[in-house]
C-alpha cells in the first residue's frame, strides 16, 4: 500500500515502514536501545533524503523511548538527578548540532557528514562493545577476581562535585554534563537517541552500575529526541509526522516482542550481538563512502 | 474516457469552428490534481481537434507541459584524500522546472527551424537553463539525466495520438514526486515549418486531506507542528505499551 509522505514529498510502501519499524523495535527492545542507529540508515537506503530520514528518525525515537522509560521508571531504575545533569548538556549539545547541522546543508555535506560520523561513532563503540565483551565472556569461564565497583583516575579531581545516590557516585557534574553534550550533539547530526552511545559511557566513563543505566539514559534519550524533534522542526522544517507514527506503528510492537526476548539471553551475550550489529553498520556505511558512485552527479532543491 | 472527450469534442467543433474560423481548439482533462495521501502518480490528458486535417504535410501538433519553477544545486562527487567520494563543485540553477513534458505528432525539431525551437523552449535541449557556479556543461547534462530518470522530464515520451485526422489527443504521466502548483500547457498548431496557433491552458496540482494538513501546518506553524509531533510520538509509544505490554 502506497502512502505520499508530505514533508519528504514521495510516495513510499507504508509496510515497507511498518516493517522497518518493527524489525527496528524488535532490536532496539532486545538491547535496550532507542535504535535511532540503524532506523536512519535504513530510511536513507530506501530513497528517503538525509534530512528528513535523520529529523524524523529522532522523532521516532522519541516515541520508542517513552514505553521503556515508563516501565524503567515504575521499577525505580531511573537516576532522575544524573539523567537532568546529562539533560543540561543534552540540550545545549543538540542546538549546537542542529545548526552544525543546518550549516552542513548549507554546504552540501550532510550526506558525507552523517556517513562520517556513522562510521566513527559507531565503529568505536562498536569494537569496544564487542572487545569488552569477549573479554568478559572470557573471564566468565575462568572465574576470575571481581574488580572494585569502578577505577579511579584524573576525572575524579574536578571541582563541583555532586552525590548521585541511585548511581551510588559522588563524581563532579564536569564528566556526565560533557558526556551528555556530545551524545546531544551526535543525536542532532545522526538522527539517533544515542543510547548506544550513553550506555557505554556512562558504565566506563562515569562508572554507574547497570541497573540504573538503562532507564536513566532513556531519560535523557526521550528528552534529547524532543528536542531534537523540535529544533528539526521549527528550524529546517524536515519532520515527517506521517513518516515517524508509520514508523512508530511497527516499532511499538516490535519491541515489546524484543524485550521479552532480550529478557532471556545473557548481559555479555547481549552485549557482544549489539556490538556486532553495529560494527556491521558502520561497515556497510564505510562501503558507501569508498565504493565509487554510480552516478557521480546528484541534485537537491537549493536553499 | 479518451472516447467520450472526444465524443463531446466532436459535439462542440460544429459549432465553434465555423463561427470564429479557429485552426486549433484544445482543452485538459482535469484541471485539478489532487496528491492525496495515497498519491502514486497522476495523468492528464489533453485533447482537442484541427481545422485542417493533421498529417505529414498538413498540420503538425506540439504539446508542452511546464511544472512550477525551483531552484536546484547540481553537486559532482570528487575523490577526496585519494579514497573518499565526497560532494565537490556545484552549479546553482535558479529557476528548474519541476515538470516538463513535451510530446508532438512528429519530433520538434522535425517540425520546426532550430532558432523557433530554441526561442520557444521546445524540447529538453532548448530549456533555458542559466546556472551560477561551476561552468562545466556536464553540470546541465547531469541535471537532465537525473530529472528524466525520476520521470519529471519527458521527451516524446507520451505520442499524440490521432484519430479521424482531426482529432488529436495526449496522455502526460505526473510521477509521485511531481512538485504542487500551477501548470502551463501551451499546444501549438505547427503548419509549414511555423508556429501558425497556439492555445494555452493551465491546471494546478495541490496537495490535499491529511497530506495536505500536514504539510501546511509545517510550513505555516512549524512551532506548533514541532510541538504536536512530539506529543503524538510519546503518546503512540506509550499507547503502544500498554496495547503490547505482555502479561
Amino acid at each position: 500500500m502506497q502512502v505520499y509522505l508530505p514533508i519528504a514529498e514521495m510516495s513510499v510502501d507504508a509496510l515497507l515502514l511498518v516493517g522497518i519499524g518493527f524489525g527496528v523495535g524488535w532490536l532496539s527492545g532486545l538491547f535496550g536501545v532507542g535504535g535511532g542507529f540503524l532506523l536512519t540508515p535504513l530510511l536513507i537506503l530506501i530513497g528517503i533524503p538525509s534530512p528528513v530520514a535523520v529529523a524524523s528518525g529522532a522523532n521516532q525515537t522519541l516515541g520508542a523511548s517513552v514505553s521503556g522509560l515508563i516501565a524503567q521508571w515504575r521499577r525505580g531504575n531511573v537516576d532522575a538527578k544524573m539523567g537532568a545533569v546529562l539533560l543540561v548538556g543534552g540540550f545545549l549539545g543538540s542546538g549546537a548540532g542542529v545548526q552544525l547541522f543546518g550549516l552542513l546543508r548549507r554546504i552540501g555535506q550532510v550526506d558525507l557528514a552523517v556517513s562520517l560520523f556513522y562510521v566513527v561513532v559507531l565503529g568505536t563503540v562498536g569494537a569496544l562493545m564487542v572487545m569488552e565483551s569477549v573479554r568478559a565472556i572470557l573471564r566468565r569461564g575462568k572465574g576470575g577476581h571481581r574488580n572494585r565497583l569502578h577505577e579511579h583516575f584524573w576525572m575524579h579531581g574536578l571541582p563541583l562535585k555532586m552525590r548521585f545516590r541511585k548511581s551510588r557516585l559522588y563524581i563532579s557534574v564536569i564528566p556526565p554534563a560533557l558526556v551528555g553534550f556530545g551524545v546531544g550533539m551526535l543525536s542532532a547530526i545522526m538522527g539517533v537517541g544515542g543510547g548506544f552511545m550513553l550506555v557505554p559511557a556512562m558504565i566506563y566513563l562515569l562508572g554507574m552500575p547497570t541497573s540504573v543505566v538503562i532507564g536513566t539514559s532513556l531519560f535523557q534519550v526521550v528528552f534529547v529526541a524532543a528536542n531534537v524533534t523540535l529544533l528539526q522542526a521549527t528550524q529546517l522544517g524536515t519532520v515527517d509526522l506521517l513518516l515517524t507514527l508509520l514508523l512508530l506503528l511497527g516499532g511499538v510492537a516490535g519491541a515489546q516482542f524484543g524485550a521479552a526476548m532480550g529478557t532471556r539471553l545473557r548481559g555479555e551475550e547481549t552485549r557482544a550481538l549489539l556490538g556486532l550489529l553495529v560494527l556491521a553498520v558502520a561497515g556497510s556505511l564505510l562501503w558507501g563512502l569508498l565504493r565509487t558512485p554510480e552516478n557521480l552527479f546528484s541534485s537537491r532543491p537549493a536553499l | 474516457m479518451i472516447a467520450r472527450l472526444l465524443l463531446l469534442l466532436l459535439a462542440l467543433l460544429p459549432v465553434s469552428a465555423p463561427a470564429q474560423e479557429a485552426p486549433l481548439v484544445a482543452s485538459i482533462s482535469e484541471s485539478d490534481v489532487e496528491i492525496t495521501t495515497g498519491f502514486t502518480g497522476a495523468s492528464v490528458m489533453i485533447f482537442g481537434a484541427t481545422e485542417a486535417p493533421i498529417g505529414p504535410g498538413g498540420d503538425e501538433i506540439l504539446v508542452v507541459v511546464r511544472g512550477p519553477t525551483r531552484p536546484l544545486v547540481v553537486r559532482r562527487k570528487v575523490r577526496a584524500l585519494g579514497i573518499l567520494w565526497v560532494n565537490g563543485p556545484s552549479a546553482r540553477f535558479p529557476r528548474v522546472p519541476g515538470y516538463y513534458a513535451i510530446a508532438g505528432t512528429r519530433p520538434a525539431w522535425q517540425l520546426l527551424p532550430e532558432e523557433e525551437r530554441q526561442r520557444n523552449g521546445l524540447g529538453l535541449d532548448a530549456l533555458p537553463l542559466e546556472s551560477t557556479g561551476a561552468r562545466s556543461p556536464r553540470f546541465r547534462a547531469a541535471l537532465l539525466e537525473l530529472e528524466t530518470a525520476s520521470g519529471r522530464w519527458l521527451e516524446n515520451a507520451a505520442s499524440v495520438e490521432i484519430e479521424g485526422s482531426r482529432l488529436f489527443h495526449v496522455e502526460f504521466p505526473l510521477p509521485a514526486t511531481v512538485p504542487t502548483g500551477d501548470y502551463r500547457v501551451e499546444v501549438l498548431l505547427v503548419r509549414s515549418r511555423q508556429i501558425a496557433a497556439r492555445q494555452e491552458l493551465q491546471f494546478r496540482v495541490d496537495r490535499v486531506g491529511i497530506a495536505d494538513r500536514i504539510a501546511t501546518v509545517a510550513q505555516a506553524e512549524p512551532l506548533i507542528y514541532g510541538i504536536a509531533c512530539v506529543v503524538l510520538a510519546a503518546t503512540a509509544g506509550w499507547l503502544g505499551s500498554i496495547v503490547f505490554r505482555r502479561g
